[in-house]
């Protein structure tokens, strides 16, 4: 497949760029996000969470399912500061 | 692998690798070991500042202003993009007389002291960074302040210590340090078998405690947990770092001139605003002293988000992509350990830098490496010495 074909759109990371990361010691999604920013954009790697695990799979000659998504975190979908700063409930009181 | 090695680095941190780097350069046989990925503990779990701006007028403030000069020329020297940026950094100040007064006072000592910092009034405050709110009075400037990548960093120090012939040993984990019938270090017992050694470097951050236990050793460095959130980028951000001046007053624990509730005060929380090269921004923080739990608490990220938009109100109608949270090594006096460990001939400390362990990696690497190799120091050592602490006991 060619190295240049985008695997994170949110953060346009490469195939390329991944598989650079896998050789430099990447063995999990996690690892792969620190080095290159794959899943660190506004999804958070809904998208590409597990094409990055199915290219470390055969990259590392392993099974996909040895792979765990990234560590969750809040929020589970974008909110704003404001929302999440409880604006409403100041306003209102 | 080597079995036998000049020297074991415990920890594939920040600090571990910095310290893997600068022994390896000195022409020791180094082994870097580091239980999972290297990174992967609070140095990917924090923010990429290394400021001195925050930093205690004397010795504090000029270890940050040595290890801000490493830091430029590693940029080559490493050969590795860590996304090094010198904007400067600065403070903003509220319309409280006492945190004014405060304010002016830290310039004059940092700025006697040799440090680039001046104070911006507040007719020019708006013009230094438009998008904070109308009622900051004041900035206090730090101009050699900068900002990286905190995992490229490690990444950086890491691949130069392997070129410079250090052997990285990452999913090998620590279980405990080997003594000889002296009572000296042998080596260390590793998931991945022994590895004999004279001497090792402890450089596991808050996990540091639990290694030296191993050999009845006492370290007293504790977590602190502290809180990220990351915004999606957007096309209006700030230019560079902003703080608020209480953030000091947090940091060290004093009160005066900082007016927040309660619950915020509790919980430690005091603006930190970073912008980021790829067009996001993270602000921070908290403080708390929960022992190692790394969830993310929303109450805590619901109080940072208020105090964030306090100072930039533009900030509210940004979203929120992700919270994480990291455990700072916290020492009682707020300075690292940089030390050997009077009782075990050959064990060494290089841990509890609280949050400053990003931007004081290379002074700490380089120090290390000289104590260890048993060359004059850059600086003096004495005040990161581990015994400092048992002064009270003897």
């Amino acid at each position: 497949m060619d190295e240049d074909v985008i695997v994170c759109r949110c953060e346009e990371v490469t195939l390329g760029e991944i598989r650079k990361a896998i050789q430099e010691g990447a063995r999990s999604v996690t690892g792969v996000k620190r080095r290159t920013r794959a899943g660190m954009g506004l999804c958070q790697g809904r998208t590409c969470e597990a094409t990055v695990a199915r290219i470390l799979a055969r990259e590392l000659g392993k099974k996909v399912e040895e792979f765990e998504p990234a560590t969750a975190r809040p929020p589970i979908l974008p909110v704003t500061f404001g929302l999440l700063a409880g604006e409403a409930d100041e306003e209102n009181s | 692998m080597k079995r036998t090695v000049d020297v074991v680095v415990v920890g594939g941190g920040v600090i571990g690798s910095a310290t893997a780097y600068y022994l390896a350069k000195e022409g020791a046989e180094v082994a870097l070991v580091e239980r999972a990925d290297v990174a992967s503990g609070t140095s990917s779990s924090c923010d990429g500042n290394v400021l001195a701006i925050d930093k205690m007028p004397g010795f504090d403030s000029q270890m940050t202003f040595k290890s801000q000069q490493l830091l430029e020329g590693l940029q080559s020297e490493l050969g590795y993009d860590f996304e090094y940026r010198q904007l400067g950094s600065t403070l903003a100040v509220e319309d409280d007389e006492e945190q004014v007064r405060v304010a002016r006072d830290w310039v004059a000592r940092q700025s006697a002291a040799g440090l680039p910092m001046r104070y911006i009034e507040a007719d020019d405050v708006h013009a230094d960074e438009p998008l904070l709110a109308p009622d900051i009075v004041g900035l206090v400037e730090c101009a050699s302040d900068c900002s990286l990548n905190p995992m490229a960093l490690v990444y950086a120090f890491v691949q130069a210590a392997r070129q410079a012939g250090a052997e990285i040993c990452p999913y090998m984990e620590v279980r405990s340090i080997l003594r000889d019938g002296a009572g000296a270090v042998r080596g260390v017992d590793t998931s991945g078998g022994m590895i004999c050694s004279p001497r090792v470097v402890l450089c596991a951050g808050v996990w540091t405690p639990g290694l030296a236990a191993t050999v009845g050793v006492d370290i007293p460095i504790v977590p602190r947990k502290g809180h990220i959130l990351v915004a999606e980028r957007t096309a209006r951000n700030g230019r560079r770092k902003v703080m608020e001046f209480g953030y000091l007053m947090a940091k060290f624990g004093g009160q005066e001139g900082r007016r927040v509730e309660p619950e915020m005060e509790h919980y430690g929380i005091a603006l930190v605003f970073e912008p980021t090269p790829h067009g996001n921004f993270l602000i921070g923080s908290s403080r708390q002293f929960v022992g190692f739990d790394t969830r993310c608490d929303v109450r805590v990220l619901q109080l940072m988000a208020r105090r964030a938009i306090r100072f930039f109100p533009f900030i509210k109608d940004v979203n929120v992509i992700r919270s994480y949270a990291g455990l700072r090594p916290y020492t009682p006096d707020h300075l690292p350990i940089v030390s050997p460990v009077n009782e075990v001939p050959g064990l060494y400390v290089a841990a509890g830098h609280e949050g400053d362990g990003i931007g004081l990696s290379p002074i700490t690497g380089k120090l290390m490496a000289e104590i260890v190799t048993g060359k004059p120091t850059s600086i003096p050592v004495e005040p990161l010495r581990l015994d400092r602490f048992n002064q009270d006991k003897k």
